[in-house]
């Protein structure tokens, strides 16, 4: 027994002993929260997978850091003015007649696959066929089944004929090449796509890579290990070894990161931003945190069903009753900026000229209610003269803490003029796919819209969005708004290609947006990316395209 | 006589938590706060004169929101761990007695409980309105019907632990001799069961009880994560420690509190426990 | 004996099936599939592609259509692709158990490691210091949640004194040795153990202190026998059978039941895969992984009712209790 016991204090003192090698720069290792659930560029668009692609994984076009369309696998864009694109007659998917557009890229001449084939426009044809294939999963389809043709020019020139002009059409959209001389035979039974690709049973192919990295180890569920790509042609990158590791939990990847068993958290998908706060406040020192507000959307969608929600003074009133700069500062030190309408201040269509807003004024909030007939009762709740009592309920997604936090806020400030608030909050799952999505909730309902630059608010807003046991709960517009002047707007914005038109069609949306209210706007989301001090070059964009696609010009500087 | 001591300690301390969140009100008012007024301006406070144990992340007292919290937590703590118990000491002590076949469909049924897997039944139901099942919208949201609600998914779920544990007690007693004996004189079995059997079988009981207090306590909050637990702003000493988890760095306070206090429940119901298998233990007479 | 082992084995199958269609109906109940939290977050997804996606992955068919295509593969010996890993279901559960296994039985060898002594001590002398002082250990490891315990010990051992992994399964990059993935079993074990080894102490202290004032024991007391003779020859034995319905059971539940361990630690078990596919639909998967976890769950059962028996002379499974 005795002896046993020594043996055991000495065997774990041996495995203490072997503490972790020491660390080198010619290695980063990233933490991040979540787990690319497949390699293929196509199937299942998730932010983990983009961030890790991103680095081993580049396609035609995306958006840059001035959140307008550029190349990556591309040497240019095509326009009408510099020839490359042309409008043509074409037919909507009903036979209206409706404008198209044929543009013509070239892809890069240093662009290379890693086992060292040229990128091609075989590639190009191959996406295409994959694509638009409805077998594949791929969710968003748009990109592929608006092509009408590709035609080829030669094994780097190529027009895509696409059915219809509208202003995005410089960019490719997401459009993903895929390497046919490796993928073709994994695409022989469509249906079996996703489960056959290469991407998924042999991701460490050096032939599925043209970014500066490769995929070198895949540990499903734990951390994907990335190699510098021998076929890279652009600049190299400084690591020579990158580690993408998923630790779910924000408290056990802070404390992974403080251990040293990781260099840097992902921004992307990292930790909230109180927890960024905090440690920026602890450790500020020997880390560099950069906060980059993004185009996540938090907002309250109002039922406008409910005739208490339906009177225009009510929704003001609501909004008038909260500090939102307050909770900005107190809560995100400043970090994520109240919002006025969906659009972000960053993007280049955002206006503030005649937009109304609804600054923090409770004594202008209790008037709206006076006047919309609502009299403060003697149990602190304002009452209508049919005996209705003024109680809101207010839903959100249960375990979102932040969400919960910043609730818990807005039902108090809206106590103090009068309105109950009942929280009501249910697992995501139920929240997003039945509560939402059927338009269940019967008051107001906080989530995010996570869209990109200068994105029609299309499914959200325009009439034929609402969702509706007839069209089988297609689309987004859940407060069922419906304006024939916001349907007009879009409509007519989608296909003004005058870049100073447009801005005047998207200043009137964000008038009408903010007169009418049918969602109110609280903040946009920052994302907080925690670096050490002696990496430089990483330059947050604060939309889809992550700090990865330009990994190449990552730095350490000592 | 020194586990009598510790007994009235016990005792003495459970009541003074539940005498505490039962006047929770009472202090709110003499404190003269708001127990859910947030104050922005005053997060995360260091105790003062105004803020006995300071603030929480939102500026509200947090001396009053353990108060709080402690009804939720010792209600259910307490309610559920007994009514599962209650369950599970049944159907134990009929499988064990009665064997056979009743024996192996009750046990298989508890088995079949343990593997069934909780997550999607606990989606599912937070997805059930109460309403449509004819709640009204007031009862179908207030505070006690959240509770009953805690207390009765606890219990159906944490039988199972009790009823094998009495089973296997059951088993090994009903040969002995004065189980053997009381069947000879002609006792119905339930009278056999409840007066010879039980009383017996008191130790695993009242142990697996007591300890079952403080996990549900903590159990509640991964349902409030859920949304089928206690809804905010109301506080329960579990989702407190949940909530403190990101500031830990920050403020470890806000957890060290509510820690703190679900460790003396433990300690003050498992202490109970101990008393109360002694009193009932049929040989303790003759211990003395 | 041959008979009630065919008997349970029939139990168990009858078990199974009946789980495995709660299981899916449960999982067809779950409001929300994955394609509609797609959609809860992306505006730009059309009600076209809503429809497509849930259509290319069955989800537009009843329930039970899918049930039983399901379990006619499964009989033919097919469990199909996981749709969230696009990898056989088998391969992945095959990758998972094994760290599982691991992880629960080296947790319950310490946790019976601890326990059985600290009991012993305890019972002795009960309401003494020793007995006090191992009582409340036990109650602070039932008070603390599972992933407080695992951030204090990430803090205390991979943060502030830098000895321990704070997570993960082996050291990036170069052979994986046995020691390295001790070392990164440590933690996981402690977390587990914490909770389990406080139940055990308790169950055991309890039983121990009831048995050692049975007639037998205070007979053997009296021929002289010393008191580590009676506690390890006579008492231990008669205390067991709680301990050993808790390891029955803890058996099947860990394998399902690490979930918080396994996250707080980067851990690939069965527990954080069974959540993963629970949560996101991947109906194929987590049928087969709730389903051994069920298995390992009445196997715990059959294993614990065996082992009564075999401590417990008196204990036989026939019906004969009230007759």
């Amino acid at each position: 027994m005795r002896r046993s016991l020594t043996a055991l204090v000495l065997a774990a003192a041996a495995v203490l002993a072997t503490t972790a090698s020491g660390h080198s720069r010619e290695n980063l290792t990233i933490g991040i929260t979540q787990y690319p659930s497949t390699l293929n560029p196509m199937i299942d668009s998730m932010l983990a997978k983009s961030y890790v692609l991103a680095t081993a994984y580049r396609q035609i076009t995306i958006e840059g850091h001035d959140w307008q369309p550029m190349c990556q696998l591309c040497t240019a864009l095509p326009t009408i003015e510099n020839g490359l694109a042309e409008p043509f007659p074409s037919q909507a998917e009903d036979g209206t007649p409706i404008t198209g557009v044929r543009k013509t890229y070239t892809l890069r001449d240093d662009a290379f696959w890693g086992d060292g084939t040229p990128v091609t426009t075989d590639d190009v044809l191959f996406a295409w066929e994959v694509g638009k294939h409805p077998e594949t999963g791929v969710d968003t389809v748009k990109a592929y089944q608006d092509v009408l043709d590709i035609e080829v020019h030669s094994p780097k020139r190529f027009t895509i004929v696409a059915r219809k002009l509208d202003y995005r059409y410089p960019s490719m959209g997401d459009f993903q090449v895929l390497p046919a001389h490796l993928e073709r035979p994994s695409f022989a039974a469509p249906r079996e796509y996703r489960n056959r690709t290469l991407y998924q049973t042999d991701p460490t192919n050096p032939g599925l890579w043209n970014g500066p990295y490769r995929v070198a180890e895949v540990r499903v569920g734990s951390h994907i290990a990335l190699a510098r790509n021998a076929e890279w042609r652009g600049p190299a990158p400084a690591f020579e070894r990158l580690v993408v590791r998923a630790i779910e939990n924000t408290s056990a990847l802070e404390a992974n990161l403080l251990s040293g068993a990781i260099d840097m958290v992902a921004g992307e998908a990292g930790l909230s931003l109180d927890q960024a706060l905090a440690f920026e406040k602890r450790h500020g020192d020997r880390y560099q945190v950069i906060y980059q507000p993004g185009l996540i959307y938090e907002h309250l969608d109002v039922m406008l069903d409910n005739p208490i929600l339906a009177d225009l003074r009510v929704r003001r009133a609501l909004l008038h009753a909260i500090d939102r700069e307050a909770i900005s500062q107190r809560l995100f030190a400043g970090k994520q900026l109240a919002a006025n309408s969906f659009v972000n201040p960053l993007d280049w269509v955002h206006t503030t000229e005649g937009v109304p807003t609804y600054p923090y004024d409770p004594l202008r909030a209790k008037a709206l209610l006076e006047e919309a007939g609502w009299v403060l009762g003697p149990d602190g709740v304002r009452w209508n003269t049919y005996s209705q009592r003024l109680s809101v309920s207010l839903m959100t997604t249960a375990g979102n803490r932040t969400r919960e936090l910043v609730q818990q806020v807005l039902a108090d400030y809206w106590k103090r003029i009068g309105i109950e608030t009942r929280i009501v909050n249910e697992p995501a799952r139920v929240f997003f796919g039945e509560t939402v999505s059927k338009r269940k909730f019967p008051g107001l309902a906080m989530f995010a819209w996570l869209s990109a630059p200068e994105s029609l608010p299309r499914t959200t807003l325009h009439s034929e969005g609402i969702p509706t046991e007839q069209n089988n709960w297609g689309g987004q517009n859940y407060t069922g708004f419906r304006n024939a002047e916001m349907d007009r707007l879009i409509d007519a914005t989608e296909i003004e290609l005058d870049r100073e038109k447009r801005g005047r069609l998207w200043a009137d949306i964000q008038r009408l947006y903010a007169t009418e209210l049918p969602v109110l706007p609280l903040y946009f989301r920052a994302d907080s990316y925690i670096l050490p001090t002696w990496l430089q070059g990483v330059r947050p964009t604060g939309h889809k395209y992550t700090t990865t696609n330009w990994i190449e010009d990552w730095r350490v500087v000592e | 006589m020194r586990a009598t001591l510790a007994t009235w300690v016990a005792g003495g301390l459970l009541a003074v938590l539940a005498m505490a969140a039962v006047t929770a009100p009472l202090a709110e008012l003499a404190m003269g706060l708001d127990a859910q007024a947030v104050d922005l301006f005053s997060r995360l406070q260091p105790p003062s004169p105004a803020h006995p144990l300071g603030t929480d992340e939102l500026g509200r007292d947090l001396l009053l929101r353990l108060l709080y919290g402690g009804q939720v937590s010792l209600a259910v703590g307490l309610a559920a761990a007994v009514v599962a118990s209650a369950i599970g000491t049944g159907i134990g002590l009929a499988a064990g007695y009665l064997g056979g076949r009743v024996d192996a469909v009750l046990m298989r049924v508890a088995d079949g409980v343990i593997a069934l897997p909780l997550l999607p039944l606990l989606i599912v139901l937070a997805a059930v309105d109460l309403t449509k099942l004819g709640f009204p919208p007031d009862a179908a949201q207030s505070e006690l019907t959240a509770i009953a609600r805690l207390v009765i998914l606890v219990s159906l779920v944490g039988w199972p632990v009790t009823a094998r544990l009495v089973r296997a007690a059951t088993l090994s007693l009903r040969r002995r001799e004065f189980v053997e004996a009381a069947r000879a004189l002609g006792f119905s079995p339930l009278r056999i069961a409840l007066r010879h059997v039980l009383p017996n079988a008191a130790a695993p009981i009242l142990v697996a009880t007591t300890l079952a207090v403080g996990n549900v306590v903590l159990f509640e909050s991964v349902l409030s994560f859920l949304g089928l637990g206690i809804r905010p702003p109301t506080p329960s000493w579990g989702n407190m420690l949940t909530g403190a988890q990101e500031l830990i760095w920050e403020d470890p306070r806000l957890a060290i509190w509510p820690g703190l206090l679900i460790f003396l429940t433990v300690v003050s119901v498992n202490l109970l426990g101990d008393a109360l298998r002694d009193a009932l233990d049929p040989r303790a007479l003759t211990r003395r | 004996m041959l008979g009630y082992l065919v008997g349970r084995l029939l139990q168990a199958l009858t078990v199974l099936l009946l789980l495995s269609a709660a299981t899916y109906g449960l999982l067809g109940l779950m409001p929300g599939d994955p394609i509609d939290l797609m959609s809860g977050a992306n505006p730009d997804i059309t009600p076209a592609d809503i429809a497509r996606l849930k259509a290319l992955h069955g989800l537009d068919q009843p329930i039970w259509s899918r049930y039983l295509a399901w379990v006619s593969a499964a009989l033919q010996g097919d469990f199909g692709y996981s749709r969230l890993y696009a990898q056989p279901v088998l391969d992945i559960v095959a990758d998972r158990l094994p760290v599982t296994l691991m992880l629960i039985g080296v947790s319950l060898v310490v946790a019976l490691a601890i326990a059985f002594p600290a009991a012993m001590f305890a019972a002795r002398n009960p309401g003494g210091l020793a007995d006090r002082a191992i009582n409340l250990v036990c109650f602070a490891g039932i008070s603390v949640p599972p992933f407080w315990l695992a951030l204090l010990l990430i803090i205390l051992f991979a943060v502030i004194l830098g000895w321990l992994p704070a997570g993960g399964m082996a050291s990036t990059g170069g052979e994986a040795s046995t020691l390295d993935r001790l070392r990164h079993l440590i933690l996981p074990v402690a977390t587990l153990t914490a909770a389990t080894v406080a139940a055990y102490t308790r169950h055991l202290r309890a039983a121990l202190i009831e048995v050692l004032s049975e007639d037998y024991v205070r007979t053997a007391r009296a021929k002289g026998l010393s008191e580590h003779r009676v506690m390890t020859r006579h008492a231990l034995r008669n205390a067991l059978l709680p301990v050993v319905t808790l390891l029955g059971l803890d058996f099947g539940a860990l394998v399902s039941g690490a979930l918080i361990t396994e996250t707080m630690f980067a851990q690939l078990g069965m527990g954080k895969m069974i959540y993963d596919a629970i949560m996101g639909n991947d109906y194929n998967l987590a049928l087969v992984g709730l389903l051994v976890a069920a298995g390992a769950t009445l196997l715990g059962s059959l294993l614990a009712d065996l082992a009564y028996a075999r401590l417990d002379p008196r204990i036989s499974y026939r019906a004969d209790g009230g007759s």
